[in-house]
């Protein structure tokens, strides 16, 4: 290891500190000083960081560039990642006091300072794709990042094969034709297919990967526990007390959940637990920013004992010395959980610690797979994306926003991102023809047309106000309609418009930590007030909850699969899994286990097939529809499925005597087209991709509702549409973002493919101890949850217990 | 079908919204609000230019297999002063060959107002009988029959809310949905429709295979 970098200010700074350089440091400076554009892939806490900012240091160091120029460019995905890059960047240069100015840019910075940035850019400006996108849609654009020098674009991995990417990978392009030697620097975590990521973050060949090995092995333990570890649900409230027990002996722990209503959960009961009065608080994307950034500056600063917190605290955040982190709930996929762990102990030389609390007995399955993919050294993969056509649609009209542009020159420019390396000319202009009119074969709206050509054969836009809107509809996230939650005149923070639509005056929730009584919507606002009731109504948000990784399931089987991994089981789950085996069968690691059997259901005597794939929720509940489908055609009369990340179980009038012929080949291609056209899933996805590509505009908060909407409803056109133009792009794209996303098709087919032959089918006489998670899973599904309710399942759970032995 | 004896005339609603009265061969349908869809158009939103000739069509289709003679357009019938105009070539022969084909008569909708088209009358009113064809109900004792509100309302059941285009009937008042392709739904617990509901009211939900009728105890107020 060298000991200096040879840039003075920062070896002296590094020095006063007694911080080691590493050599990946090095190495990237030098590579980019010999004109590489580099991608970094190193664990968390490896001085990453830094090392991106080196070569723009030193350049601004020691060739001291014109001022008043941008100099360097700093990407996250994260609003948070820029201001906590920012003030890691400022230390160094106030201590050295350098002639630097670093700032940031994001969504929440004041028109005011925007402004002053626009007329005296700062030598480095940190902010997000979406604040990019923005920026280069500025008429002055061009000439504000003529003089870029420096790229540098953090957690990349996180950007590739999404939308996000998508958009951020066009606006580099955009960049690189402004300033083509702008040298860029990509910082990732561990990922499996580092060239796919060092390919979207530059298409020079002058491109290198440097790769920092995992010097220590982070310490993962799974909760050890004397009560028993639940048969389904997801909330894990039999932990809490010996969590609490963790908590209190670590002096900074985040507990991580997968969804925001566990967080509030969690939350909740820890705090009934909180006898010492440790300092506990909450973290989640619906928080009103300022909770959240006193949350964060509490961690800092070590006034807090612990953190409940969703993927909101995922990434790169060096809040303060974490030395414990819970993760409740399977967290689904490995590099994930990777991400998580390594927020303990934030320095790569140390291990970071980490507890893994299941919430059922599958996850348990799932929690000890992930200690091992870790040890093992496996990771996730991510499937290749092609450049989406509705966020190209919201490109191009940014593009034409800040001067207008000439179509091959832009169509050169747009596969010269690397998610669009192969998008043809004839899609390209079709895209074209959408942001012009609509893109209908009914030319309806020639006159309105966005962008039209000038006598110089370039594309511009008609007038102003079509910038103003498309600064209003930048981005490629799209949330639910969100209401703020108003408890007096504090603002907590924003929850779904659906969520609120299911209350009643007087109901109560769990939000932000407290329990909240429901009083009315006023001004797009929810009105609360406090309460003194103890058992809320908990909020459920949409999404946030991940199918099981690929790599992880197949560990899932692994374990199952082979009786010598069960010694170390608690001997609760050991003997489920013994009991399964005599009883019935366990699933092997590369057929598929079916079982079938009679049981009663509502009174009525039912046929229950099982199908334990391990395939992720997903693509269980696309087999399901499918199989359903079939199931019908033949005449076994199927009445309903429930699908979860572990199996799928079917019920039907009549006894499936031979599953062969259900799961076979032609699965797929029977009934799966017509399927797609009637989910849910294609109506949402077709939402998105239309205020994605701006044919609706986004809802505007602070834009009033009045009577009759004033927003358009997306499935109103979708009909249509589907009716008038099927081959229409934008259902083009839901389809495509459908079949790839949560259908999760490709998975199903490798599937059919690997159990083909492969099929073991217990027949049995009553229900098998693995399915009864699954049962409980239809009641928990199918039945509504009032008190009552709840009681009738732990009856039923009982009874089923002691139907297979287990009580 | 399901039948509503209002002032003691009978009258039948469709699934699809449309308000029968076969004992005077008579269709009556409110708010088509034909064109709403390229009304966007002008603010550089391009949605599907297609509502008018759905709208059209699906109100011929509801329509011919009775004995129709005279059609009640009950208002907003166009989204605009220029939405006329706008029509694409298959949906203005479609609205030609409904008025050829039926007395057409048109209520003048707050939409409407500076709407002109030749040949065609907008009116204030329509009354046949003892019932009062308006667009937007009126605080009065007489009985009417009108639209404006495109009223929704919503269930709950046992699994989860269902909303849904409705019929409001109360006491001297009927209040048809909105049958335009593109036109949202107001519901019947908004402010704005307080004066039309009270614990007499009758609400005919409608949805894509029928008509279930509740009292207004029933639907969520």
């Amino acid at each position: 290891m060298s000991d200096i970098l040879k840039i003075e200010p920062i070896d002296n700074w590094l020095k006063k500190n007694n911080w080691a350089i590493y050599n990946h440091q090095i190495e990237t400076l030098k590579l980019s000083e010999n004109g590489y554009d580099v991608l970094l892939v190193a664990p968390t806490g490896g001085g990453k960081t830094l090392a991106g900012f080196l070569p723009s240091l030193n350049d601004l160091i020691n060739n001291k560039p014109k001022k008043n120029n941008l100099h360097t460019l700093y990407i996250s995905p994260l609003k948070a990642l820029t201001i906590d890059v920012h003030r890691n960047l400022t230390s160094p240069i106030e201590d050295q006091g350098l002639d630097i100015r670093v700032e940031t840019r994001t969504g929440d910075t004041s028109a005011y300072k925007k402004n002053r940035q626009k007329v005296l850019p700062p030598d480095m400006l940190m902010t997000t794709p979406e604040s990019l996108a923005l920026l280069l849609s500025n008429k002055e654009s061009k000439d504000y990042f003529k003089n870029l020098k420096y790229l540098v674009i953090d957690e990349i991995h996180t950007l590739v094969n999404t939308k996000r990417g998508d958009l951020l990978s066009l606006n580099l392009s955009r960049i690189s034709s402004i300033s083509p030697d702008c040298k860029r620097i990509g910082l990732s975590a561990t990922v499996k297919n580092k060239n796919a990521v060092l390919k979207f973050l530059t298409t020079k060949k002058k491109a290198k990967t440097l790769n920092v090995e995992e010097t220590s092995v982070p310490k993962i333990d799974i909760l050890e526990t004397n009560n028993r570890v639940p048969w389904s649900g997801h909330m894990a409230s039999y932990a809490i007390r010996d969590i609490y027990q963790k908590i209190k002996k670590s002096s900074l722990t985040i507990v991580f959940v997968n969804t925001r209503a566990q967080a509030e959960l969690v939350f909740n009961k820890l705090w009934q637990e909180n006898d010492n009065n440790l300092r506990i608080a909450i973290h989640h994307g619906s928080l009103e920013k300022e909770i959240r950034r006193k949350v964060e500056s509490l961690m800092s600063l070590g006034k807090i004992d612990c953190v409940v917190a969703t993927s909101s605290l995922d990434l790169g955040i060096d809040w303060g010395d974490v030395d414990l982190v819970v993760q409740i709930g399977s967290p689904k996929g490995i590099s994930r959980f990777l991400q998580r762990i390594g927020r303990s102990n934030h320095r790569f030389d140390e291990p970071s610690n980490a507890l893994l609390v299941p919430s059922n007995r599958f996850e348990y399955l799932e929690c000890l797979s992930a200690i091992n993919s870790i040890k093992n050294k496996l990771l996730d993969e991510t499937k290749e994306k092609k450049g989406s056509l509705d966020v190209l649609a919201q490109h191009i009209l940014g593009v034409a926003c800040s001067e207008p542009f000439q179509v091959d020159e832009l169509y050169n420019q747009v596969i010269n991102a690397w998610p669009y390396r192969n998008l043809t000319k004839i899609k390209f202009f079709e895209v074209l023809e959408f942001v012009k009119n609509g893109g209908y074969s009914l030319k309806h709206y020639e006159q309105y047309s966005k962008i039209g050509v000038n006598k110089d054969k370039f594309y511009a836009i008609k007038n102003k106000s079509i910038r103003n809107r498309y600064r209003l509809n930048v981005g490629t996230i799209v949330e639910s309609y969100m209401l703020k939650v108003k408890l007096g005149n504090r603002t907590l923070g924003q929850v779904e418009e659906w969520f609120i639509e299911g209350l009643n005056e007087g109901d109560t929730f769990l939000f932000s930590g407290r329990v909240l009584e429901y009083q009315s919507i006023s001004n797009n606002s929810v009105i609360v007030k406090s309460t003194s009731h103890t058992q809320p109504k908990i909020p459920s948000y949409a999404g946030g909850r991940l199918p099981l990784s690929t790599e992880l399931s197949i560990e899932v089987r692994k374990l199952l699969s082979k009786k010598q991994f069960w010694k170390n089981f608690p001997s609760q789950i050991n003997e489920w899994l013994k009991l399964q085996s005599k009883f019935s069968n366990l699933p092997s690691l590369n057929g598929l286990l079916v079982e079938t059997f009679p049981r009663l259901m509502r009174g009525k005597k039912r046929f229950f097939l099982i199908c334990y794939t391990f395939e992720g929720r997903n693509a269980n509940q696309t087999l399901g529809f499918l199989m359903s489908k079939k199931m019908q055609r033949i005449g076994y009369k199927p009445i309903s499925f429930v699908a979860t990340d572990y199996a799928l179980a079917i019920w039907s009038i009549n006894e499936v005597t031979d599953v062969n012929i259900i799961l076979n080949d032609d699965l797929m291609l029977d009934d799966l087209y017509e399927w797609l056209e009637e989910t849910p899933l294609l109506k949402k996805n077709f939402r998105d991709a239309a205020i994605i590509s701006g044919l609706i505009e986004r809802s505007i908060p602070g834009q009033k509702k009045t009577g009759k909407q004033v927003l358009f409803n997306s499935d109103l056109i979708f009909n249509v549409l589907k009716k008038h133009e099927p081959k229409h792009l934008l259902l083009e794209v839901a389809r495509e973002d459908s079949y790839r996303g949560l259908i999760d098709l490709d998975r199903l087919s490798e599937f059919l493919k690997r159990i083909e032959k492969n099929i073991a089918h217990e027949k049995l006489d009553r229900i098998s101890p693995l399915a009864v998670p699954l049962i409980l899973e239809i009641n928990r599904q199918t039945i509504d949850k009032s008190e009552m309710e709840e009681y009738l399942l732990e009856e039923l759970e009982n009874e089923m217990l002691s139907e297979v032995g287990l009580n | 079908m399901k039948t509503i004896i209002f002032n003691k005339h009978k009258f039948q609603i469709s699934n699809e919204g449309i308000l029968f009265w076969f004992d005077k061969q008579i269709a009556i349908i409110s708010d088509l609000h034909l064109e709403k869809g390229s009304s966007f158009g002008y603010s550089g939103q391009f949605l599907p230019p297609y509502d008018s000739e759905e709208t059209l069509k699906k109100l011929s289709k509801g329509i011919k297999s009775h004995n129709i003679k005279k059609v009640i357009l009950l208002g907003d019938t166009f989204h605009d002063k220029n939405a006329f105009n706008r029509m694409p070539e298959k949906a203005f022969f479609l609205f030609n060959s409904l008025i050829k084909k039926y007395e057409v008569i048109f209520i003048l909708g707050n939409h409407e107002n500076k709407l002109k088209i030749d040949n065609i009358n907008l009116l204030n009113e329509y009354v046949i009988d003892d019932i009062h064809f308006i667009h937007q109900a009126l605080q009065k004792s007489i009985f009417q029959i009108s639209g404006h509100f495109h009223p929704v309302a919503t269930i709950k059941s046992s699994i989860k809310k269902i909303t849904a285009k409705c019929l409001l009937h109360t006491n001297n008042h009927i209040i048809l949905p909105s049958f335009g392709t593109y036109t949202g739904g107001l519901n019947i617990n908004d402010p704005a429709l307080k004066p039309f509901v009270n614990h007499k009211s009758y609400v005919y939900m409608l949805t894509k295979k029928s008509i279930y009728k509740f009292t207004s105890k029933e639907v969520e107020i």
